[in-house]
Formats: structure tokens, sequence, C-alpha cells
């Protein structure tokens, strides 16, 4: 290995204590080049990039030195046993049970009563979890009341806290009132209380009292809650639930010989988390286990270990999704469950850890959670476009327009994966297409949806199925197919195959389909809207794919919302022209060069293969892949427009934005639709939807 | 003759899950090279459903591979949701009614997953595929076997093997998928779907290895 000078690093003195221009490694380091890197990286606190410029080295050796080194031994990383072990219990919790999030308090720490430690670490649950615009159900119990008096949150507006039960006597400090009122001031909210007693003395009175318009108005609030904070009493005899005098005595003990190991709620549910039915039950007034698992935060905490099997049934039986507790108890639930695994694991690690191997940087992007991108894109979708799209059956996965399909038309039916927004959404309404099958990120929907759209969509002409020729959606929408023919419905399909960049000529039926699709799809919509028959529609469809020519060239690589991380790499002065929209590496990768001439080398494809005479007509669409400005659209068009009329070819129409993307991919398309008499009807045929309007 | 129970294997098909779920980042990460890059999620997506179904029951192999195929057939999507479900649904329909696995037993749920993939996809061996890793280990099973070999050691060849035929996607050009436009630019990388099939042969094998009665 060579080291090259010390550059002088910016932003402070030389802290390597090395006059600068002299070619040796500093003498206490001895020549190790492992412990030079690990003491800049953990004891001066520099970034890789830091010591890379100090050592004269690239920034993926200072990486693998570090990575050498832990493996090495050279570093020993060691986190506090205690926490350690909380932090174990906690991701095995929430792994076990499929938890949202978890949060377990260490052990070790007996200076303050594991009540306190439960609420500050509730504290911190709610200012994690509760947003702006929220209503959070709270639950009565010591745990919950340490929890509001814990908690002081200012940031958030228009929350509102609604009392999940009703209310008790006062002879205690944690009643439901008391407790809702609590958490309501922490967090600056509305308090809703629930004005009737938690157990009243018949069920007939229970009956009149909800029917009171006060408490329908109060139980409204209580249905409007998105996420809800509750304790989890134990029926041991020394819990609180017996000392409160919330139940009559009586009454517990009939729920106890029905093998009921917990309440929840007011309510009590045996060792497997069902509910125990008993005499209680009709005269509660409160929230029912029903509604309480229908919540979509469901936030337990408690702690102690006499509470193991109360919360192990609650969290058997669906009631939790966050939980916090402390790491006695965590564990307990553990071993309690059959996780044996536990205790080898808690013990200190033999071989180190491996260090992390990236030195790349993540994107940013706007994000909740990482895992269920696409169905909260689909919810705002739905909300946005309420007025073009309609869920199939309350599935998001399956859009229908809503003014489309209709009897004597041919249904139109697109789909695909995500990532390309606004195709395929953005095409679904009047006059285009009639439903759309969504998938995942940049992959095919699975046959479902695609089914249930081609249901949605038929007007007993038969449904013309359109979408990019990619083998995932192939497979998918032929086993579709072939189950809605079953059901009696003609499917006939036409593969969108106009990228010229994907396959050689020769290969035409190989290529891939990409952003043409917004003319293929727009020429389809119209014939079906005209009432042509299934065989024509399908014709002049086929046609518009002939004709279709799109070049894509792409300048950044695109990065998905769950890795955040560019999918490949493109050099800082390169090029990929033949960009697909997926992200799939182009077939050729070139120098940048000016916008012009890009262009250029774009539309000398297109013109090999566009057979254009003078006075011909054509449709432009310059496409962003995602990132690229609108600003470089409009100089691309220029140029598209300039090559055009130099052969006297005349624009028709033109698109110039956000067509067909590939999520932040910087690049751009360029797709010509070399039109004829019946392609220029049908591309100015009205039509209505998201994306495209025409009138 | 040695055989394994059908009964409570489902724990076989839990493992398998966590394998997957394990590799999620490397399988992405592989794929990103010559793929769209999701193949580590999607997989990780399909199996942890599975496994979520699955978890609580104490399911026979054939009931938990006929959950998990059902699920990524019908909730995947993509091209290894119908290819992969296709599989694990005819590993299921073998095995099934089936007490005791045997080497017989386990060479035809095999096949018939073979079977189950190329009728719905067209890849051969050679074309940079999950089929690359498949073929040769069922070949090898099958020639353990046929060499009077114990189900045992039938089951270790088929691991090899499956490893032998990821590591040959690394030299082979891409013919199939959205890969395939890359021609030669997919030289020198495995193949993701390739690694994961080997994923999958191996733990199920080892499940299967470690039961044998």
């Amino acid at each position: 290995m060579t080291l090259k000078a010390l550059s002088s690093r910016k932003g402070g003195a030389n802290r390597t204590g090395t006059a600068e221009g002299l070619d040796v490694m500093p003498l206490r380091y001895g020549d190790d080049p492992y412990v030079w890197a690990c003491w800049l990286y953990y004891e001066d606190g520099m970034t890789q990039g830091e010591i890379a410029d100090a050592m004269g080295v690239s920034r993926a050796t200072v990486n693998s030195y570090l990575a050498d080194a832990r493996e090495k031994g050279i570093v020993n990383i060691s986190l506090e046993p205690a926490r350690l072990a909380s932090l174990t219990i906690a991701q095995e919790l929430k792994r076990h049970f499929g938890l949202a999030d978890c949060l377990v308090v260490p052990s070790d720490d007996n200076a303050r009563p594991l009540i306190d430690r439960l609420g500050v670490a509730g504290a911190h649950a709610l200012q994690k979890l509760l947003k702006s615009g929220d209503t959070l159900a709270v639950a009565w119990g010591r745990t919950i009341l340490s929890v509001g008096e814990h908690t002081n949150i200012g940031s958030l507006q228009d929350m509102t806290v609604v009392q999940a039960t009703g209310g008790t006597t006062a002879s205690f400090a944690y009643t439901p009132e008391l407790t809702a009122s609590a958490v309501a001031q922490s967090i600056s909210a509305r308090c809703v209380n629930i004005t009737a007693p938690a157990i009243v003395a018949s069920a007939q009175m229970q009956r009149m009292l909800l029917d009171e318009p006060l408490l329908k108005e109060q139980f409204a609030a209580l249905g409007r809650a998105n996420r809800i904070v509750f304790g989890i009493s134990s029926l041991r005899p020394n819990s609180t639930i017996h000392t409160s005098g919330f139940f009559e005595s009586v009454s517990l003990q009939e729920y106890l010989a029905k093998g009921a190991a917990g309440v929840v709620a007011g309510r009590f549910i045996d060792e497997r988390g069902k509910p125990v039915s008993g005499p209680l039950d009709e005269r509660t007034i409160g929230i029912s286990l029903d509604m309480l698992r229908g919540i979509g935060t469901r936030i337990a905490v408690a702690g102690g270990f006499d509470k193991v099997p109360a919360l192990l049934a609650a969290l058997r039986g669906g009631y939790v999704n966050v939980l916090i507790t402390d790491a006695a108890t965590g564990g307990g639930i553990l071993r309690a469950d059959g996780v044996t695994s536990l205790d080898s694991r808690l013990s200190p690690r033999q071989k180190p850890v491996s260090a992390p191997s990236s030195y790349r940087t993540h994107v940013k992007k706007f994000l909740n959670n990482p895992n269920v991108v696409v169905e909260e894109m689909l919810d705002g979708v739905v909300k946005a476009h309420a007025k073009h799209l309609l869920p199939i059956n309350g599935s998001h996965r399956a859009l229908v327009a809503r003014h489309g399909p209709r009897v004597g038309k041919v249904g139109l039916v697109i789909g695909g994966g995500t990532g390309h927004e606004p195709c395929f959404i953005g095409y679904v309404g009047k006059g285009l297409a009639d439903a759309v099958a969504i998938g995942n990120i940049f992959s095919s929907p699975p046959p479902d949806p695609i089914v249930q759209c081609a249901l949605a969509a038929s007007g007993g002409e038969g449904v013309l199925f359109v979408y990019g020729n990619y083998a995932g959606d192939v497979m998918n929408f032929e086993m579709a197919a072939e189950i809605a023919e079953e059901q009696g419905i003609p499917i006939r399909t036409v593969l969108t195959t106009d990228d010229i960049a994907s396959s050689p000529l020769e290969d035409r039926e190989g290529r891939r389909g990409v952003a043409g699709n917004f003319f293929i799809f727009k020429v389809a919509g119209a014939a079906c809207d005209q009432g042509l028959t299934l065989a024509a529609c399908e014709a002049v469809t086929r046609k518009a794919n002939a004709r279709t020519f799109t070049v894509g060239v792409a300048l950044e690589p695109c990065s998905m919302p769950q890795t955040r991380r560019y999918n490949f790499e493109i050099g800082p002065e390169d090029m990929e022209i033949g960009m697909g929209i997926h992200g799939e590496p182009g077939v050729s990768r070139e120098r940048i060069r000016t916008a012009d001439e890009i262009v250029d080398t774009i539309m000398d494809n297109i013109f090999k293969e566009m057979k254009a005479a003078p006075g011909d007509r054509v449709a432009v669409l310059v496409n962003s892949f995602g990132a690229t400005p609108m600003m470089e659209l409009y100089i691309l068009f220029r140029r598209v427009e300039q090559r055009l009329a130099a052969k006297n070819i005349v624009i028709e129409a033109n698109w110039i934005g956000h067509y067909c993307t590939s999520l932040d991919m910087a690049g751009a398309s360029i797709s010509i639709l070399h039109l004829d008499q019946q392609l220029t009807e049908l591309l100015h045929h009205p039509c209505e939807t998201a994306t495209l309007t025409i009138n | 003759m040695q055989t394994f129970s059908n009964a409570g294997g489902g724990a076989i098909v839990l493992s398998m899950a966590e394998r997957i779920i394990e590799n999620r980042a490397y399988l992405s990460e592989i794929d990103g090279k010559i793929g769209d890059g999701d193949h580590g999620v999607n997989m990780a997506k399909g199996f942890g459903m599975a496994a979520e179904r699955l978890k609580s029951k104490d399911a026979s192999l054939a009931e938990a591979l006929d959950t998990l195929g059902t699920l990524l057939m019908t909730e995947i999507g993509g091209s290894m949701g119908p290819l992969y479900g296709v599989m694990f649904i005819e590993f299921a329909e073998k095995l099934e009614g089936n007490e005791a696995i045997d080497a017989r037993t386990y060479g035809q749920m095999l096949h018939a997953g073979l079977e189950g993939i190329q009728s719905i996809g067209d890849a051969k061996v050679g074309d940079k595929t999950l089929i690359d890793t498949l073929a040769p280990a069922i070949e090898a099973f099958d020639a353990a076997t046929a060499a009077g070999k114990s189900f045992a050691d039938a089951l270790t060849a088929l691991v090899d093997a499956a490893e032998t035929g990821r590591d040959s996607t690394i030299n082979l050009v891409a013919k199939i998928g959205r890969a395939s436009r890359l021609g030669e630019r997919s030289l020198g990388v495995l193949d993701a779907g390739a690694t994961s099939c080997a994923i999958i042969l191996k733990e199920l094998s080892l499940g299967a290895r470690g039961r044998l009665q």
C-alpha cells in the first residue's frame, strides 16, 4: 500500500500531528493502517471521507479498513449489558408477536419505581407515535395516569383525547376521567369524557344510556380514535382490579372460573386472548374489544411480573401492536410463550457483529413506514382522485373508473407495478381505461386484482388488457385472463413494446413497454369508448403500439423506498442510453453530452424505424423519469421540434411532463406516435382522467 | 429406509422464511446489479406473510408449503410470485397424504415443482434464472438415489448441486427477464432468483435431513 502525502483536511487543525507533506504514517500508529484508520474514526471522530483525505486513500478503502478491523479484533464494540438485554428483548418481542414497535425499559435501574419508568417510556412512545389531528382513546389505570404525568408534547395540533370507558368511583386517583384528562392536558388535546358509569346496574340501564344522544355523541368520538393507549390488568389477587372496586367481587369470581386471564379496557380475556363472557358484559359502558382491535395504533403500557399471563393473553389476542414494558416482564412473556433462544442471545457475543458494510449514503424521502409506501400512496390516490376512481370491493389494488364501464362497451384494463406514477392510475377515467390493477413497486399485480378489474370493466362486449411487456406482468395477466374467460368474459391482450432501445427490430415483440404506454392507452381507451368491437379495439391498439417509438436516457439511478439506496450506479460523467422505467441499467453507457446531442441520438434511432414522410403527423411525449425538471424537458422538446420540422413532420399534439416515471430517477424519454387518420381521431377523442383531460 | 414425518414439518417452512428475511438486503443488492433491486424485498414480504399465518399453527410440511405457495401466487405478483407460487403448490400436492416422506416422494415433489415452473415460464438451464439452481439440484438428487445412496446423502448432494448451480449463474448471460436486455453486461453477477432458490432448497433439504428417522 502506498500512502500519498497527507492532504490538509478542511475544517480544523491537522489532528494527526504530522507535518504536511511528509510521506509517512504518524509514529503512534506503528505501520498499521488499520489502527490508524480506527483511531481517526473512533477516537478522533472523523468521518470516513475525512479519513480518506487524511490517509490519501479512497473512501472504499477506509470503509474496508474499518470493517476488517472489527473482524481482526482490533476494534471491539461492547454494549452496556442491561441496555443490550432490553434491546434484545424488545427486538424479540417485536418479531415474535409481529408488533409494529416495542420499547423495553432496562431492569437494572431500580432507582425509580417501575410505574414511573413505564410512564416515561410511554411518554416517549406517545412523542414518537402521535401526529397532529389524531384522536387518542385513553383507558384508565395507574400506569396510564403515569404516562400522562410524564408526557409533555406541545407541538401537536387538533388533538382529541377520548375516555375509553365510562367512569368509576373516585376512591382512587387513577379514575378513567382523571387518566383521560391527564393525558389530554399533556398533549394539549380536547378531552371527550364518557359521562356515564363504566358499569351500570342492569343491562336495561346500559341500553337506555347508550341510547342517550349525549352518549351517542361521545361514542362517535370514541369511534373516530385512530390510536389507543391502555394498561393491562392482571387478575391475580393483589392486582388493582380487586382493590379498586371497579368490578364487583362476585362477578369477578365468575369470570375467573371461566378462565379469564386479564382485563383489557374493562373487558375480560382468556389466556388465548379470546373474550370471556359473563354477567358484566351487558352492563358495561365502554370500548368493546372489537372496537379496540379496529384501532390502528394500539399502545399497551404495562409491566410487573404478575402481569405476564395477562400481557401474553393480550398479545396473543392481537389487542396490542405497540408494547411498552420492562425487561423482566418482557423476558417473562417470551419464555412463557416458548421462546427458549433468548437466554443464549442475552449473554455477551463471542463474535463481534459485522461492521456496517456500506459507506453509501441513504437517499432522503418522504416516508412514514417504508414497508407500506404503496398502501399509503394508494390511500392518497383514492382520496385525491375520488372524482375519477373508485376502489373495487374496497381494495385499493384494483380501481375502477367512476364513469367508465358501461353496457355495450368493450372494457379496457391496464395495470402494472407502482413507482411509475402517474402511470397507471392517472389514465383511468371516462374515455380512457376502465380499471387498473396495481402491484408493488416495479412488480406486477397478482392475478386476483386483475380479475376484479376485468369483472368491473366488463360491459358484456369483452375486455381488452393492455400492459407493458415484462415477464412478471405477462404471467399474472395471463393467469387473470384465463380466470376471467372461465367466468364468461372474452379477453384480448395487447402488450406494449414501444422501447426501441430494449431489443433489435427483429425482436420487436421482445421489447419492453415504457412511456409510449401513454399513447397506446389513449388510443385503446378512445376505441373502446367509441363502441368498437373487441377485435377492432385490439387491432387499433396494436397499430398504435406498432407506430409508437420511445427511447429513454438516464442521468442518475433511482432508489427504492425500502432501501433508500441507489439501485445501481451511473458514473459522474456518464449517462445510460436505453434506460427502461424500472431502473434496469440501459443498453449502453456513454459520456454525457449536450441536451441537443442527446436528443439527436434519440431521434436518429427513432427515425431509423419510423417511416414518416414529409407532411406526416405525429404526437410527441417528452417524459421525465421522476427527478428531471420541466425546464430540462422543454429544452429537450425544443430540439425534438427542430428535428421534426427539418423533416417537415407536423406535430399534431404534444405532452411534456411526468407521465411515466421511475421513482426518483433523473432522466427522460422521448416517445413519438406516428399518426394516421384513425389514430388522430382517437387521440383527440374526449377523455377525463386524473392526468389527462381532453374535451 | 429413511423417511421423515410430514406432520410438524411446517417448522421447516418457518425457518425457510427466516433465511429469506435475513437475506432480504443481500438479495435486493445482487438483484439491483442487473435487475430492479426488489427481489429481496418482495421475497421477504411474501415469506414473512406466510410465516405470520403459520406461526401459531403446528402445520404439516404439505400444509405449510401450500399456504406459502398460495400466498406467493395470489398476493405477491411480479414474476417471482407466480413462479415460486406454482413450485410450492406443486410441492405441497405431491406431499399431501403422505405421513412419512421417503426419497421417492421427495424426488417426485421436486420434479413436480420444476414442471410447474416450466409450465408458466420459458426459462431453460443456462438462461441465468432460478432454473440454473433447481434443475441441477434435482438431477444430483436423482443420481444419488439411483446410485443407491441413502436419503440423507442424496439431500446433501442436492444442496451441493444447488449451490454449484447458483454459482454457475455468475458466468452466464441473462436470456430471460429484465436482466436479459443487458446482454453481456449481465456477466459476472449472480442471478438473484438462482440465489434465493439455493437458499430455499438448502433450508428445505437440511430441514428434511435433520428429521430423518
